[in-house]
C-alpha cells in the first residue's frame, strides 16, 4: 500500500480534453471515490494512474516514486475494468491465479492455491472455480474480475464502476463487502462511480469531477452539507436538490448576491393549509404523491416552479391540497453558481 | 377487448389489400408465405440439383460399372464393388495419396506459420500497415492459371529469376536448379507456389482472429504484469486458435483436391513424383478413359475429404466452446 499523487495531470483525446490539470492526493490506506457523470474524465483518471494512458502534462507519483513514464507492469496497481475483462478461455481459478503467476512474483503453487481460495470465498465465487469464465452470469464475472484484483496486494486498487452491472441486492452486498475488505487490509483505493449511494457509503473522501476538472474534494459529509457550487450540490441527495430563485419562498436571511436557493428535503418545512392557494398562508399546491413504502415523495407546485420533497409515509396530504412551505437554512448560490 | 382488436386487425389488412395493385394482388392472393419462400429459393435449388447433386448420384452409379466414356456404344456391365477394391489395393493409389498428403501437410504448415506471423506483424498497426496488407493480398487475387504460367517462367533454369536468385545466394550453377524437372525438387516447387499464392488468405483469416481480441484483455494482462511472451501464449494464441484452425480447414480441403496449379506446373511429373490424387483422377478419366473406375476414385476422395473435414469440424467446435 502507498500514497498516490496526481500533480496537474492533463490528457486529451483529439479535441476533447478528458482530464485537465487534475491534482489529487490519495493518502495511504484511504478510500477515495470519484463521482461524476459520463464523460467527466473518471475512467481516464484511473487509466492514467494505471499507466494505460500517458498524460500530456503533469506527473503521477505512487509511493513517492514518479511513475509518469513507467510501464503499467512496473507500477504495481490492480485494475477492475467496467467490462468483464476476464480471460475467456481460462477457468475462474486460472483467471484468479493469473496475476499471481507472474514470473516477477515467484509464488509457489501451494501459495497461489491458498490465496485464490481465500479471495474466491471473499467474493463468493468459490463454488465455481472450475467453470470457464464465459459460462458465468454477469454478476459472477464481475465478482471474478474484482477477485482478480484482490488476490494481489498492490500499491493501489483502481476500480472503474465495478458494481454498475450487478443487480441491486448483489450491489448492496458487495458495497459493504468491498468497504470491509478495504478497511481490514488498510488498502489504498480509488473508486469511480456515478452512483451517489456508493460514493456516500464507501468513501473516506469524495472527489466530484466535471468536464475533466476536480470541482471539490472532501468527506461525504462536507460534500453533502457544504457543496462548493450548484454542480456539486446537484450530484448528491435523494430526491435531488430543489433549485429555486431567491424570493420564491419565505426566507429570513438571503445573503447579498444570492441568485439561487438550493433546498434539500431537510431545508423545507411543510404545513397543511385548508383552503385555496390564493388565501393567505398557502403558497404551494400538492400535485402528486409517490408512495415508496417507508416514505413518500411529495411533488409540489409553487408559482410555476416544481419541487420535490420527502414526507412521512402516513401523511394526510392529498393531490390538490394547499400547503405552506418554509425554508430552514437552505444553501445559497450566486449568479455564477458558487455557494455563498 | 379481443373482438375489437381482431376487427381492427381485419380492417388494417383490408386497407393494405386495397392499396395493392390489382394485377399483383390477383396473382399473389392464394399463395401462402411458405409458397412464396419456395418460389424464391427454387432457382438455386434447381441449379444445385442439376450441377452438383445429379452428377454426384450419377457418378456413384457409374462407379459400380465398367463404363468408358470414349466407347459409348459398348454395353455397360455392372461389376459391383470391384472398381473400389482395385483402387484400394493398387499401390499407385497409395503413392498418389502420399504425394497428396506430403503436399497438403507442408503447404498447411508453411502457410499457417508464415500467415500467422504476417498477421501478427500487421496487427501491430505500424505506419502504412493498410498499404502492406493490400500488397500482401495481391497473389491471392490472381488466377491460378496465371500464377502457374508465370511461375513456370520463374522456375526456368536458363532464364528464370528464381534459379538466378538461388544460384546467386547459394553459389550453385543455375543448371543444378531444375525445380520442375528434378525428382526431389518438383514437389517443393509446387509447395512454394501454393504457399506464395495462399499465405495471404491464411493471413487474412488470422488477422480477423487477432482483431477480434478486445484491447481491454491485453490492458488487464498488462496491469497483471504479464510479459509480452506470456500475453502471446495465454491470450493471443488461444483466442485466435479457432480462426487459425478454420484457415487450416479451408486450405486443407482446397489442397486435397488441388489440380490446376499442379497440372500447369508439372502435370504430375517428373515421372509421377508430383502426381497428387486429383492428377491421377484426371489421367484415369480423360487419358485412359476408364470412366467407371475414375468415378469410384472420385467417390473415395469425396468420402475421405468429407470424413476428415467432419472430424476436424468437431474438434474445431470443441476448441471454440472452451
Amino acid at each position: 500500500m502507498a500514497e498516490v499523487s496526481l500533480r496537474g495531470v492533463s490528457k486529451s483525446f483529439g479535441d476533447t480534453e478528458a482530464v485537465s490539470e487534475l491534482s489529487l492526493d490519495i493518502a495511504d490506506g484511504e478510500f477515495v471515490v470519484l463521482l461524476g457523470p459520463t464523460g467527466a474524465g473518471k475512467t481516464t483518471t484511473l487509466r492514467l494512474i494505471a499507466g494505460l494512458e500517458r498524460p500530456e502534462a503533469g506527473s503521477i507519483l505512487i509511493g513517492g516514486r514518479d511513475v509518469t513514464r513507467v510501464e503499467p507492469a512496473s507500477r504495481d496497481t490492480a485494475f477492475v475494468f467496467q467490462q468483464y475483462s476476464l480471460y475467456p478461455h481460462l477457468t475462474v481459478f486460472e483467471n484468479l491465479a493469473f496475476p499471481l503467476r507472474s514470473p516477477a512474483r515467484r509464488m509457489s503453487e501451494a501459495a497461489v492455491k491458498a490465496r485464490v481460495a481465500e479471495v474466491a470465498k471473499l467474493v463468493r465465487i468459490d463454488h465455481k472455480l472450475e467453470n470457464r469464465a464465459t459460462r458465468l452470469s454477469g454478476g459472477e464475472m464481475q465478482r471474478v474480475a474484482i477477485g482478480r484484483a484482490l488476490v494481489r496486494r498492490p500499491a493501489i486498487y483502481l476500480m472503474d464502476e465495478p458494481l454498475s452491472s450487478l443487480d441491486a441486492k448483489l450491489r448492496a452486498d458487495l458495497r459493504l463487502e468491498l468497504k470491509r475488505i478495504q478497511a481490514e487490509l488498510g488498502s489504498t483505493m480509488l473508486y469511480v462511480t456515478h452512483d451517489q449511494i456508493e460514493a456516500m457509503t464507501m468513501a473516506d473522501r469524495i472527489g466530484i469531477l466535471s468536464e475533466g476538472r476536480l470541482v471539490q474534494i472532501g468527506t461525504p459529509r462536507e460534500i453533502y452539507t457544504a457543496p462548493a457550487n450548484l454542480h456539486v450540490a446537484a450530484r448528491l441527495g435523494r430526491p435531488a436538490i430543489n433549485l429555486l430563485p431567491v424570493g420564491l419562498l419565505p426566507d429570513a436571511a438571503a445573503p447579498a448576491g444570492a441568485a439561487t436557493i438550493g433546498a434539500r428535503t431537510e431545508h423545507i418545512a411543510i404545513g397543511k393549509v385548508n383552503g385555496a392557494v390564493a388565501s393567505g398562508a398557502a403558497n404551494g399546491r400538492v400535485e402528486w404523491i409517490e408512495h415508496l413504502g417507508d416514505q413518500n415523495h411529495l411533488h409540489v407546485a409553487v408559482a410555476g416552479h416544481k419541487l420535490v420533497t420527502l414526507v412521512d409515509a402516513a401523511t394526510e396530504l392529498r393531490p390538490g391540497d394547499g400547503v405552506s412551505l418554509q425554508l430552514k437554512n437552505p444553501l445559497y448560490f450566486d449568479a455564477a453558481g458558487a455557494r455563498l | 377487448m379481443t373482438e375489437t382488436s381482431s376487427t381492427l386487425l381485419d380492417r388494417a389488412t383490408e386497407a393494405a389489400a386495397r392499396r395493392t395493385p390489382d394485377g399483383i394482388a390477383k396473382r399473389v392472393r392464394g399463395l401462402s408465405d411458405r409458397m412464396v419462400a419456395w418460389l424464391f429459393i427454387a432457382p438455386t435449388i434447381l441449379l444445385l440439383l442439376a450441377i452438383n447433386i445429379f452428377p454426384l448420384i450419377w457418378a456413384i452409379q457409374l462407379s459400380f460399372t465398367n463404363y468408358r466414356a470414349n466407347r459409348p456404344n459398348e454395353p455397360i456391365k455392372n461389376i459391383g464393388l470391384s472398381n473400389y477394391s482395385r483402387i484400394l489395393n493398387d499401390a499407385d493409389t497409395w503413392i498418389a495419396m502420399q504425394a497428396t498428403a506430403h503436399f497438403v501437410f507442408w503447404t498447411i504448415v508453411l502457410q499457417t506459420v508464415i500467415g500467422f506471423t504476417l498477421a501478427y506483424l500487421i496487427d501491430r498497426k505500424f505506419r502504412g500497415h493498410a498499404f502492406w496488407t493490400t500488397i500482401i493480398l495481391v497473389p491471392m487475387m490472381l488466377s491460378p492459371a496465371v500464377v502457374g504460367n508465370f511461375w513456370r517462367f520463374l522456375y526456368e533454369p536458363q532464364i528464370g529469376l528464381f534459379a538466378y536468385i538461388v544460384s546467386f545466394v547459394t553459389g550453385l550453377p543455375t543448371t543444378d536448379i531444375q525445380m520442375l524437372s528434378n525428382v526431389s525438387l518438383a514437389p517443393w516447387s509446387i509447395i512454394i507456389v501454393d504457399t506464395w499464392m495462399w499465405t495471404p488468405y491464411v493471413m487474412l483469416i488470422c488477422l480477423a482472429g487477432l482483431r477480434s481480441i478486445p484491447d481491454y484483455i491485453y490492458e488487464a494482462a498488462e496491469v497483471d504484469r504479464a510479459s509480452n511472451w506470456r500475453q502471446f501464449w495465454s491470450i493471443t494464441l488461444p483466442m485466435a486458435l479457432p480462426f487459425i484452425m478454420l484457415a487450416v480447414l479451408f486450405r486443407g480441403i482446397e489442397n486435397f483436391k488441388m489440380f490446376d496449379m499442379v497440372n500447369l506446373l508439372t502435370g504430375g511429373g517428373p515421372g509421377s513424383t508430383t502426381e497428387v490424387a486429383s492428377i491421377t483422377l484426371k489421367r484415369e478419366a480423360f487419358e485412359k478413359w476408364r470412366t467407371g473406375y475414375s468415378s469410384a476414385f472420385a467417390i473415395i476422395l469425396f468420402v475421405a475429404v468429407f470424413g476428415l473435414a467432419n472430424i476436424y469440424v468437431k474438434v474445431l467446435n470443441r476448441v471454440k466452446s472452451r
